[in-house]
Formats: C-alpha cells, sequence, structure tokens
C-alpha cells in the first residue's frame, strides 16, 4: 500500500478548476519534488496533502486513511501525527528561541523532550544556536530550525513549500544536504519548488500545469547515497542531459528571492 | 492618489478604523459627559442642600434683639416688615438665585384652656406670578423639608381658598390637645379669634413642635396687624465665601469701585443680603452661618471630588485611546514596510497613517460627544431628577483632548515603524 | 519536561521577549483596574468622608432633661453610649440670667472646646475664650452694650431669693471679651463663658439644661443612640435635630448616588477600552495562530495558551492597578478631604479578578476567531 495517494482529486473555486483530476501515489521512504509554474495548483495540492485543506472531490489516502472526508479537528490530529511542515517564510514564533520552537511541535505532539530537541538541533547542524530567538539566526539556519521542528516527531511525510526560497545558494545547499540525510534515514520527502535544481535531485519530479499532473519524470540516476557537494557538477548536467526537465519560464525562475539575510 | 489610498484604507480596512473609531468615541462620550457633570455638579448639589433649609434672614432693623431678650409680651416690638415690599426680593441682581423664601409672623394666641401657644404665619406653597413671567411656589413646604408629617398633609394654600381656616400643629402640641388631621381647634387672639381647621400635624425635632403654623393672613386677623411681617428667610443659591466677601460683608464702603462691582456681580451670600437690603425697607439681611457656611464647604468638597474622578477618567481615556491606536498602527507593520520598499517618503507614510487616524477620529468624536451628551442625561436625571446644562466650553475641551490623544497614540508607533527596515518587515514575515 | 512547564515557559517567553506589545496591553489593563479599585474606595469611603464635612452643620442630637433637670454626670453616662469614634464632639450647655450693666442678658456656660466641635459654623471675630473670665458675646449683644473685642465687663448674678433671707448679695466677676460671635441665628443674642465661670459666678455647680452632641453617621446610626439612649432609664432625653438629620441623609444619599453612577459609567467605558485593545492585541497574531495550528496544536491547546496569556496580563495588570487605584484613592482623600482613606482587602482580590475576566472574556472571542481561520491562508500571504 502507498503511504500517500490521490485518487481524481479536485479543488474547484467557482470558475477556477485548481487541481483537475489529479492522482498520484507516494511510497514510503520516496522522494518526490512537485514543480510547476505559478498558479499550477502547486499550493492547493501541498495544502490538501498537508491537511490545511479538503479536495471538492476525489479522495486522498494518508496511510490508508481517506483524509478528504475527516473534520477539521480531526485534519490537526492527523497533520501533527503524520505530517511535517517546511513553509518558504520560515515561520518560527518569533518570541521562543530555537529550541523552544522545536520544543512546541513536541508540545503539541505529545511531551516536550529538551534532550531530543536538542538533538534535533544538532541534526541540523544548529546545537550551539539552541538559545537564539530566530531575528539572531540567519534566513538559512531559521529554515534549518524548521526542518528540525518538522522531523521532530518522525513524521511519516516532510512536506516542504519552496524551502529555499528565502535562502541564497549556500543556504540552499545546506538544505538540500539535509533533505538528503533524511531521505538516507528513510524519512519521506514531499517538496513543492519552482527551482529545477532543488527539484531534480529528487528521486521523482511531478510537474504540474493548470492543475493537472502533466508530466513525471523520474531520475533514473538517483542514487541517494552520493553526497551531494561531491558530485554537484556531475550530477545536475547529467540529470538534465538524460531527462530533458523542462525549465520553467525565464520570468519566474529570476522572480526566486535570493534575499535572505545574514 | 493620496486621497484614493486613504479611501482605500477606510473603505478595506473598515473593520479595524470602525474599532478605533468605537473606542475614540468612547473616550470622547466619557470625557464630555464627566466633563459636563463636573461643571454642573455644583449648582446640582447647591440645588440638593436647599433642604437645609433658609440660609438668609431678614428681619426689621430695629432687631427683634429686644423681643428675644426681654421677653416682651407677644413678642411685638412695633418694629415690622411690610407684606406687600415681599415680591421685590426676586426682583434684586441676583433674583434668579433666590430659590425660595417666605414671611413669618409670630403671635402668641390663647387655647380655650388657658394656655399661650405660640403661632406662626407663614406661606406653605404661595403661588407667585412674577414680571418675568417666571412662575415660582414658594413657602415653608419646601422651606422646612425636614418636617416629617405624622398625620394629615402639608397645608396647601393654592387649593384651599381664603375662607378654609387650615393650620398645620406641632406634634408634641397635637398630642397634648388630642389633635390629628381634620379636628379643630379654637384660638384666642389679640383682636380676634377663629376656629381653625388642622391640615397636618407635623414633627420638627425641635421647638416648632410646640407651635402652630398657620397661613399669613389667618394669624395677621389674630393680631390685627394686616400687612405686617416679622422676618423673612430665603433660600438662595451662593458662592461660597472668599476674602473679598467678608471684608464686603464687614463694610461695602471700604472696597474699591472695581472690587465692588466684583463683589455686587457674584452671588456671595453677603451680596445678596446687601441687595435684599437695599429693596425691603428698614431690614437688615444675614447669612444663617450654619447653612451658609457648611454649604461652602460641602460644595468646594464636591465640587474637587468630582474635579479629580474627571481627571482619573480622563486619563484612563487617554491612555485607553492612545494605547489601541499604538496597537493599531503597529499592525499595519508590513504594510508600511511594502510602502517604503516601493520608494514611499517618511513624511508620506506618516500624512497617510495619520490622515486615516484623524478622519477615523472625526467620526468616533462626534459620535462619542452625543453619547456623552446622553450619558449626562442619565447622570442628571437619576441622581438629580434634572438635565445638565451643558456648558460650550465641553465641545473645544473634547475635541483638542481628542486631537492630542490621537496623535501621542500614532506618532510614536508611526516612528517606530519608520524606522523598521522594509526587507526585515517583508521577509520576516512578524 | 512537563507539558504545563513547556506551556508556562511560553506564557513567560510571550510577556517577557515581546516586552512592548505586552506593555501596551499591561498598560491598558492597569489602567482599567486602577479606575475600578480608585472609583470603588472613593464611592465606598464618600460617605463616612463627606459624612465629616456634614458635621459643619453642627449639632445634630440634643440632650434635654427630664422633669427634674440634668446633671453633667448624667450627660456623661448617656453619651458614653455613643462610640467613641463617632462622637465629633459633645458641649452641655447652662443658661442663666445675668446681668450687664443691670441689663438682663442670657448667659450660656459650656464646654468651649466641645462648643467649637458642635458648632462648627459659628464665625468668630476675635477668638474663642480659652482661660477663666474670658467672654464671647453674641453679635447682638455686643450691638446693644456697644462692646467690641478686647473690652472689660463685669457680669453680676442675682441669686433666687431663698427662704429665711430677706436681701441676697449679687454676685459679681469680671470678664474680659475676646471674641464676637455672628451666626446669624438667635444665638447672636447670648454670651458665652466656660461652665466653670458661669458654676463660680452662680454659685452651684454640676447642673446642665441641654447638651449639643454631633455624631456621625447616618439616620439609621443616629437613631439607633436616640433609642438606646432614651431606654437608659436616666434622665437624659436623646432627640435628633430633624432638619440637620433628615437633611444629610438626603443630600449624602444623592452624592452616592452620583459617585455611583459616575464610577458606573466610567468603568463600562474603561472596560470596553481594555476589551478592544486586547482584541487588537490579539488580531495581531494571527499568523502565529496559524503556524501553531500548521504545527499540529488543537483550537483548544491554542485557546489555552493565548489566554492563559492575557489571564497571566490581567493578573499582573490587577494587581498593579490595585495599587494605583488605592494610591489614588489616597491622594483624592487628602486634597478633598485632608484625611487618609481606608484601605479595603476586599477590594484588592475583587480587582484582580475583573480585570482577569474581563481581559480573558475580551480577549477569548478573537483568539476564538482566530483560530477558525485557515491556517495555509495566513501562512500563504502577508
Amino acid at each position: 500500500m502507498s503511504l500517500l495517494e490521490l485518487k481524481n482529486v479536485y479543488k474547484i473555486y467557482g470558475e477556477l478548476h485548481a487541481l483537475d483530476n489529479v492522482s498520484l501515489k507516494v511510497e514510503k521512504g520516496e522522494w518526490v519534488s512537485i514543480m510547476g509554474p505559478s498558479g499550477s495548483g502547486k499550493s492547493t495540492m501541498m495544502n490538501i496533502i498537508g491537511c490545511m485543506d479538503k479536495p471538492t472531490k476525489g479522495e486522498v489516502l494518508l496511510d490508508g486513511v481517506d483524509i478528504s472526508r475527516e473534520s477539521a479537528r480531526n485534519l490537526t490530529t492527523i497533520r501533527r501525527d503524520k505530517i511535517g511542515l517546511i513553509f518558504q517564510q520560515f515561520h518560527l514564533v518569533n518570541y521562543l528561541t530555537a529550541l523552544e520552537n522545536v520544543m512546541l511541535a513536541q508540545y503539541y505532539h505529545s511531551m516536550p523532550d529538551e534532550k531530543e530537541a536538542l538533538e534535533a538541533l544538532d541534526r541540523v547542524g544548529l546545537a550551539d544556536r539552541a538559545g537564539h530567538l530566530p531575528s539572531q539566526l540567519s534566513g538559512g539556519e531559521q529554515q534549518r530550525v524548521c526542518v528540525a521542528r518538522a522531523l521532530i516527531n518522525y513524521p511519516e511525510i516532510i512536506l516542504a513549500d519552496e524551502p529555499t526560497g528565502n535562502l541564497d545558494e549556500a543556504n540552499e545547499e545546506i538544505v538540500v544536504d539535509l533533505f538528503h540525510k533524511l531521505h538516507n534515514e528513510g524519512t519521506t520527502l514531499i517538496v513543492v519548488t519552482h527551482d529545477p535544481e532543488v527539484a531534480e535531485v529528487a528521486q521523482r519530479t511531478l510537474v504540474l500545469r493548470s492543475g493537472r499532473l502533466a508530466k513525471e519524470i523520474v531520475n533514473e540516476n538517483f542514487t541517494g547515497k552520493i553526497h551531494f557537494d561531491e558530485s554537484e557538477g556531475f550530477r545536475k548536467e547529467e540529470v538534465k542531459a538524460a531527462n530533458g526537465i523542462q525549465q520553467p519560464e525565464a520570468p519566474q525562475k529570476s522572480g526566486k528571492k535570493k534575499g535572505g539575510k545574514k | 492618489m493620496f486621497w484614493r489610498m486613504i479611501r482605500g484604507t477606510l473603505v478595506r480596512q473598515w473593520k479595524k478604523m470602525l474599532m478605533i473609531a468605537f473606542t475614540i468615541a468612547l473616550g470622547a462620550s466619557l470625557a464630555s459627559a464627566m466633563l459636563s457633570v463636573m461643571l454642573d455638579v455644583g449648582d446640582k448639589v447647591n440645588q440638593e442642600l436647599k433642604t437645609y433649609g433658609a440660609n438668609i434672614t431678614v428681619v426689621p432693623k430695629s432687631a427683634s434683639v429686644l423681643s428675644d431678650l426681654y421677653e416682651v409680651e407677644g413678642g411685638q416690638t412695633g418694629a415690622y416688615l411690610q407684606e406687600d415690599e415681599l415680591g421685590k426680593i426676586k426682583t434684586i441682581f441676583w433674583a434668579f438665585n433666590i430659590v425660595d423664601y417666605a414671611p413669618f409672623l409670630d403671635v402668641n394666641v390663647t387655647a380655650d384652656d388657658g394656655t399661650q401657644i405660640r403661632c406662626v404665619g407663614s406661606w406653605f406653597n404661595h403661588h407667585m406670578e412674577l414680571p418675568t413671567g417666571e412662575q415660582l411656589d414658594a413657602g415653608i413646604t419646601s422651606l422646612r423639608s425636614w418636617w416629617e408629617i405624622k398625620s394629615g398633609a402639608w397645608l396647601d394654600e393654592q387649593t384651599a381658598g381664603d375662607s378654609a381656616q387650615l393650620c398645620m400643629v406641632g406634634s408634641a402640641l397635637a398630642e397634648k390637645y388630642g389633635l390629628t388631621a381634620g379636628s379643630t381647634i379654637h384660638l384666642t387672639g389679640e383682636m380676634s379669634d377663629q376656629t381653625l381647621t388642622v391640615a397636618g400635624v407635623f414633627d420638627a425635632g425641635g421647638e416648632e413642635d410646640d407651635q402652630i403654623f398657620a397661613p399669613l393672613n389667618t394669624v395677621q386677623a389674630f393680631a390685627g396687624l394686616d400687612g405686617k411681617i416679622d422676618s423673612i428667610e430665603v433660600s438662595a443659591l451662593t458662592t461660597p465665601d472668599n476674602e473679598l466677601a467678608e471684608r464686603a460683608a464687614k463694610d461695602p464702603g471700604s472696597l474699591t469701585v472695581s472690587q465692588y462691582e466684583t463683589w455686587y456681580c457674584t452671588c456671595y451670600v453677603s451680596s445678596i443680603c446687601y441687595q435684599i437690603q437695599e429693596v425691603i425697607t428698614d431690614s437688615v439681611a444675614s447669612a444663617v452661618r450654619q447653612v451658609a457656611d457648611s454649604e461652602g464647604a460641602i460644595l468646594d468638597k464636591t465640587k474637587l471630588l468630582m474635579a479629580l474622578i474627571t481627571i482619573l477618567s480622563l486619563i484612563g481615556a487617554a491612555l485607553g485611546i492612545c494605547n489601541l491606536v499604538t496597537a493599531s498602527v503597529m499592525e499595519r507593520s508590513s504594510e508600511i514596510g511594502l510602502m517604503k520598499a516601493i520608494g514611499a517618503q517618511n513624511g508620506i507614510i506618516s500624512g497617510l497613517v495619520l490622515t486615516e487616524i484623524f478622519i477615523t477620529a472625526i467620526f468616533g468624536g462626534l459620535l462619542g460627544f452625543a453619547a456623552g451628551f446622553g450619558f449626562a442625561q442619565i447622570i442628571g436625571h437619576t441622581v438629580f431628577g434634572s438635565a445638565i446644562t451643558m456648558k460650550p466650553m465641553v465641545i473645544p475641551i473634547v475635541a483638542i483632548l481628542v486631537v492630542l490623544v490621537t496623535l501621542a497614540g500614532s506618532i510614536p508607533a508611526i516612528r517606530m515603524l519608520l524606522h523598521l527596515r522594509p526587507a526585515e518587515v517583508l521577509h520576516g514575515g512578524h | 519536561m512537563k507539558k504545563r512547564q513547556m506551556y508556562l515557559r511560553m506564557i513567560t517567553a510571550s510577556l517577557i521577549r515581546r516586552r512592548s506589545r505586552m506593555l501596551v496591553a499591561l498598560l491598558s489593563i492597569a489602567i482599567g483596574a486602577t479606575v475600578l479599585s480608585g472609583l470603588v474606595t472613593i464611592y465606598y469611603d464618600v460617605p463616612r468622608q463627606m459624612g465629616a464635612q456634614f458635621r459643619n452643620y453642627g449639632a445634630n442630637m440634643i440632650f434635654t432633661p427630664s422633669e427634674e433637670g440634668f446633671t453633667l454626670e448624667d450627660i456623661q453616662n448617656a453619651a458614653a453610649v455613643i462610640d467613641s469614634g463617632d462622637l465629633v464632639g459633645i458641649a452641655p450647655y447652662r443658661y442663666e440670667n445675668v446681668r450687664i450693666n443691670a441689663i438682663p442678658v442670657v448667659a450660656a456656660g459650656t464646654d468651649l472646646a466641645g462648643a467649637q466641635k458642635t458648632s462648627p459654623y459659628w464665625k468668630v471675630e476675635g477668638a474663642w475664650p480659652a482661660a477663666g473670665g474670658e467672654i464671647m458675646v453674641g453679635a447682638a449683644v455686643a450691638e446693644n452694650f456697644r462692646i467690641s473685642e478686647g473690652d472689660s465687663i463685669e457680669v453680676s448674678f442675682t441669686p433666687e431669693m431663698e427662704d429665711g433671707h430677706d436681701v441676697v448679695e449679687d454676685t459679681y466677676l469680671d470678664f474680659k471679651v475676646t471674641g464676637i460671635l455672628d451666626t446669624g441665628g438667635s444665638e447672636e443674642e447670648y454670651v458665652y463663658m466656660s461652665l466653670a465661670d458661669l458654676e463660680s459666678l452662680t454659685g452651684s455647680a454640676g447642673r446642665a439644661d441641654v447638651a449639643e452632641l454631633s455624631v456621625s453617621g447616618g439616620g439609621e446610626v443616629l437613631a439607633q443612640y436616640e433609642e438606646r439612649i432614651n431606654q437608659m432609664g436616666s434622665p437624659v432625653q436623646a432627640r435628633l435635630v430633624k432638619r440637620v438629620t433628615a437633611s444629610e441623609t438626603t443630600v449624602l444619599s444623592k452624592l452616592q448616588a452620583l459617585v455611583l453612577l459616575v464610577t458606573v459609567v466610567v468603568l463600562a467605558l474603561t472596560m470596553i477600552c481594555v476589551a478592544t485593545t486586547m482584541t487588537a492585541v490579539v488580531a495581531e497574531r494571527r499568523k502565529e495562530i496559524g503556524l501553531r495550528k500548521s504545527i499540529g496544536a488543537s483550537d483548544r491547546s491554542i485557546i489555552g495558551e493565548f489566554l492563559g496569556e492575557n489571564l497571566m496580563l490581567g493578573g499582573i495588570g490587577g494587581i498593579l492597578g490595585s495599587v494605583l487605584g488605592f494610591v489614588f484613592a489616597q491622594q483624592v482623600s487628602i486634597h478633598v478631604f485632608s484625611s487618609s482613606i481606608r484601605f479595603m482587602p476586599m477590594l484588592v482580590p475583587v480587582t484582580i479578578l475583573v480585570s482577569v475576566a474581563v481581559t480573558g472574556l475580551s480577549s477569548l472571542l478573537p483568539i476564538r476567531g482566530a483560530t477558525q481561520v485557515d491556517p495555509a491562508l495566513v501562512l500563504k500571504g502577508e
């Protein structure tokens, strides 16, 4: 059984079909990217998978449970137990320290455990910044805190919405590197992104166009074991060549924000 | 464009603006209600203090001192005031402040068992139509408000008619003769004898309990003193005495012309006394210290108390509005960051935010003023049973207050926001 | 770490690290609480404080003797019934016919210190008699006899004829006039001296004709005292001066009603002010609420956290307000009545409770509203 399965999902806002008969499956331990231009339905899909929205029509099976018919209250519980969210704009509680932000997720999930939270921060390389407030952290560090927060409760799926959208190249690499690590540990990753460089490192890339699944690209060269840094130049070129990923139009690419602060 | 943006904010953020307007309205209503009550409380309490009775007595010049000291038979010393001059009291400079007065004539009459009884003639609820068109019911019904009516009711001059021969009897005397409302008593005076019907029995808690009170003409008939009265009690609204008033009371001649004018044109008890003496022939008007002085003390305290409560509530209202304006300006950090990012000057942003808030404040202020007027009237009617006079000076005070408070609330917040770097505001998200 | 500890840690973090915003809210709550405790303290103290002002009207109770007359001792026994804290002043009076320049005048002997308290409105030009041999003359007498302050006068008394004596010698005493009394009433027709002087002039002691008392307390309290004294079986008959007591009750109740209404209006408006501020403060945090929801917080726990935080603010504001309110009431009392105010311990918990309740209620609605918001929407855009 797939971990996540969407069956003929529609999301309709008045005339607009944000999602138009989308079906897909994600297996446990898979790393999937969802790409597409603005307005292609990425966010809608992300919201539905993240239990923050319900489809108009169709079934969404998460771990065998159809979440499309659950109440808002149950959705919160499912989200808490199964999904770790990472946002483009980081979204940390600005008056809690990095450590406390991670513990917040534990708190809502079960029991806050300072040691475990520190370990999670250590995994994202921020053990020494645990006592800092978000305003004292750089954009990359903030996003890494979000990653730590997302994985603290061992979720079934980590759902990342443009996780590198507000980061510079260096921080982008660190975050992608973290995804590799998580993948190696067996975490299921779904990354919604504009950025082909981020998308193509996944095992599979789904391309959305006007609410429909336009293309599915399997990264046959995906090894998962290779350290990103070592093979970066080589693999990037190869993947592009091998799969011929359609580049999004130029303006959208330049729309990617590089304004993260140091 | 400027106005277009403002219109945009007001229309689209109407909920927030409504809340600000609402708070300003609350503050303004509080301020205007409290200020109106404070400014009027003196007059209102002064009216209430009239329950203590007259604060001025008028006696003939060749005083009745002798009548008391030597206990001259019948209390008659030959010095009287003229009844027909009574109306003149309502013609003095401070006539408007004379709320009540009544003439008195004391005579000794003899009951059938031979005991001497003091019989006092006065007005009960004498109706007067003044040349000014004002109507006044004056007399002891209101001047002796502390009397407890044991049986019957207050003697009503207006419905009784002249031939009714009514009287009111003190409780001690009523007990002695077994009188209740409706019973009659036969009294013999120096010149005539009459049979009076008891309209009511009162308990005054003093020497008046041994006396009989009857309409003035009835008592005049006993002693053959038509048109004569012994004394007048006057209840006037007065300003507490100050040093000038005390000096004037001793000798008005010692004042300079301008001091005299000030004194004469202020409703000090001494200047009212002086003015009464001017219109009543051969009279001496003096303040009843017990009432006049105590009134002054209580009035001063009440005014001060209300002033301090008003100040507290004004401070409270001001800080409340300040707070909310600050909170709601700060809420707009991202909007202001965006405006800065697209190149708006600080001046333009401040102007925009201030204009929006002021438009809101004007609406709120107007609404609040109307509501405050209502509150003041509710207080006036509930406590004093009469409307609170709105003083025009309340309007500018409240207006200035609203402007100052709104400015004080928004300027620090705007300054703070202007110091933010647009990138932080837009990126941090918080 | 326990869940509760984390809860407290979050709340304190929010209170401490969001200092400026929290101060805005705290200030508003503290103002509300100050107004509440200050005005309520004043409201409860007004009858007492104003009552003291009304004592300016002078005696409100009079002791008169039954048939045989009474002695000073009787008066003291009767006055002992009245709580010493309520008794503002007592002055026994004894009236005798004396002569000045052979003309009869009524002389009143009294406890002069007591008389000053029972008749605070008496206006004396000059000074009250302090030592023996000093006398105060009513204005009417002074005018009649052309007496002025500082004069020396000789007062004579003719004792009553006793059986067996044909001629009774008049007694004479010299007095210095210290002041002229102006009251606008019949008091101006008497002369006043100390009881001791009158006793030595007349040669008989311990007797009094009447006693004036100034007692603080409402109409009911006075009526109780009156009843208890009259039931003692002593020759003392207590009577209330209706003119003073009835009027005091009327005016005082109006004043208290005024302060009550003003308090209610001011309180209602201030509390609404607190509520709108709290609404604004919570509305500002919609995004945070959305974030918390997205990482799995249930509506209940969000409401619990925010409410906890605001209730804590309410508590701190309440404590601050009760202190400031008392300080304010004290200032008012000192400035208006020149006496300090009674501290009401009950008011502290009430103030804290009310401010906690108002803060809680006024933040509950916006918090609930915020939890209805779709987290995806809040987190996406601005």
